[in-house]
């Protein structure tokens, strides 16, 4: 049994707090709330690019090595192709999906293996790679606790690549509701998400430069992402190349 | 049988050959979900269809939709927090709102809903076995119960969307649905993104934007999510999906 509120609540204490020690934190997160018995987390740029940024003990690190070094594996594919891989049990796949990562990975204790891309939309920025020495695939409420920690990633990813890090309107929810509304979840906002692609052509920059852009004025400005995203939309403010 | 009757079950047969035939070759999802939103419209003779599938973190967002008209977006997304694909969600089962007017369940929905333009919900659920994955969401703009031959036929829609979504030996395993859902749901995140960028180099509305990007994945037979992605990602040249009436810097 999961403690999903408590996981999420310490996600978003981490996301705010941004900062070189996220990636640690994260992953301890998960798994002190998920049953599971390493992970670790890199960033990546592409298929064999990749750059470690912290793993719990050797053998998670081992594993991540051993896929980038090979080309196959959970990691790669779930870069590759864009999708969670799930594996409750990897010696189910020794022989089919990735042999010769399979064939590896089965001399340590790993049996289950769930790999998330650290991704919205275009934007893939690395993956979050979670193992269990048991096989068995996770419950559904501690799959969502796993998306909920690759999201996180996602924004202090975003944070440490462009440096603005500990502003607490990222994950979309004002520290104090200042209307006393709900908080909104701005994240899941397809604004958000049309206003990154507006300033991908306004900037002429990569999808994560162009949320990166959206975050940090909302922190200039002390708005919700979606506040200014909204602005965006309705071409009352634009990011241009000389003022980003 | 009413020539109007006949008329429309053959429409009903050719769309589900046309979906069954989609199926079973290497498609991509969020087109066949966008596909399906317009044959719900046609079929069912509504105004506007939504998917809106669970995103496993607790949130409904919306996959697909028959217009990507900003305000009826809006209107599935307001349904994260509240009104009949919600409920219908949650509970697993169809919910009809013949006419809203009136109506004091979802108040917020409601008033918006009404606000731009519709009078009448329906809502269907996405099952599969014991898990509810999403819902399919019909709007009219007059008051309007469906029958019940017309809610089986949405059902049965509702349930093509289900299987789509798992495409083919997917459907015993859960892992494997899990991992669909988020495709789907990124897709839809990469679409966003997609018009956005065509937005702004043609000045368009979203919609025309979205018009544009599926027009041009259709003409080049190649899959939407891969064009929105390379226009996403400045690999596909927003001037090429816009076309020569769009494409240089206009206003």
């Amino acid at each position: 049994m999961t403690e999903l509120p408590a996981l999420e609540q310490v996600l978003r204490e981490i996301v705010a707090e941004g900062g070189p020690d996220a990636p640690r934190r994260i992953c301890e997160a998960c798994m002190a709330a998920l049953p599971l018995d390493r992970a670790a987390l890199a960033l990546m740029t592409a298929a064999d690019q990749q750059e470690p940024l912290w793993a719990s003990d050797d053998i998670a690190r081992k594993l991540d090595d051993l896929q980038f070094s090979l080309g196959e594996g959970p990691c790669v594919e779930a870069f590759v192709d864009r999708r969670p891989v799930l594996v409750a049990d990897l010696t189910e796949h020794a022989h089919s999906r990735w042999p010769v990562f399979a064939a590896a990975a089965l001399r340590t204790p790993v049996r289950g293996l769930f790999v998330l891309p650290v991704q919205a939309g275009a934007i893939t920025l690395g993956v979050l790679d979670l193992y269990r020495d048991t096989p068995g695939m996770l419950e559904p409420d501690e799959l969502t606790g796993a998306l909920c920690a690759a999201d996180a990633a996602m924004w202090t990813l975003l944070g440490l690549l462009d440096g603005v890090t500990g502003y607490g309107g990222v994950d979309g929810e004002r520290a104090v509701a200042a209307d006393g509304q709900q908080p909104v979840p701005d994240l899941h906002r397809l604004e958000v998400y049309q206003a990154t692609g507006m300033i991908v052509e306004q900037m002429q920059v990569s999808p994560n430069v162009a949320l990166s852009a959206l975050r940090a004025h909302a922190f200039a400005e002390s708005q919700t992402i979606l506040e200014v995203a909204r602005e965006v939309i309705v071409r009352r403010l634009r990011f241009d190349k000389e003022k980003p | 049988m009413s020539a109007e009757q006949s008329s429309r079950e053959r429409a009903l047969a050719e769309a589900f050959v046309s979906l069954a035939d989609t199926l079973v070759t290497d498609y991509d999802v969020i087109d066949v979900l966008h596909q399906l939103t317009i044959e719900c419209v046609e079929l069912l003779r509504v105004d506007a269809a939504g998917l809106l599938l669970s995103d496993q973190r607790g949130t409904l967002q919306m996959a697909a939709a028959s217009t990507e008209r900003a305000r009826v977006v809006e209107l599935f997304q307001l349904q994260s927090d509240e009104g009949p694909c919600l409920d219908c969600f949650r509970t697993s089962q169809p919910i009809s709102a013949a006419d809203l007017r009136g109506m004091t369940e979802w108040p917020r929905f409601i008033a918006h809903t009404l606000d731009t333009g519709y009078r009448s919900v329906h809502a269907l659920p996405m099952r599969l076995r014991t898990e509810t994955i999403g819902a399919l969401n019909l709007f009219s703009i007059q008051p309007r119960a469906l029958g019940p031959d017309e809610l089986r036929i949405a059902q049965a829609l509702a349930d093509v969307a289900t299987i789509g979504i798992l495409q083919e030996r997917a459907i015993r395993r859960r892992d494997i649905l899990a991992e669909q859902l988020q495709v789907a749901l990124n897709s839809r995140i990469v679409i966003e993104q997609a018009k956005g960028v065509l937005a702004e180099r043609g000045q368009l509305e979203m919609e025309r934007a979205f018009q544009l990007l599926r027009g041009y994945a259709r003409s080049t037979q190649q899959r939407l999510s891969d064009v929105a992605l390379g226009v996403a990602n400045r690999t596909i040249a927003a001037d090429v999906v816009l076309g020569p009436l769009h494409g240089s810097t206009s206003p």
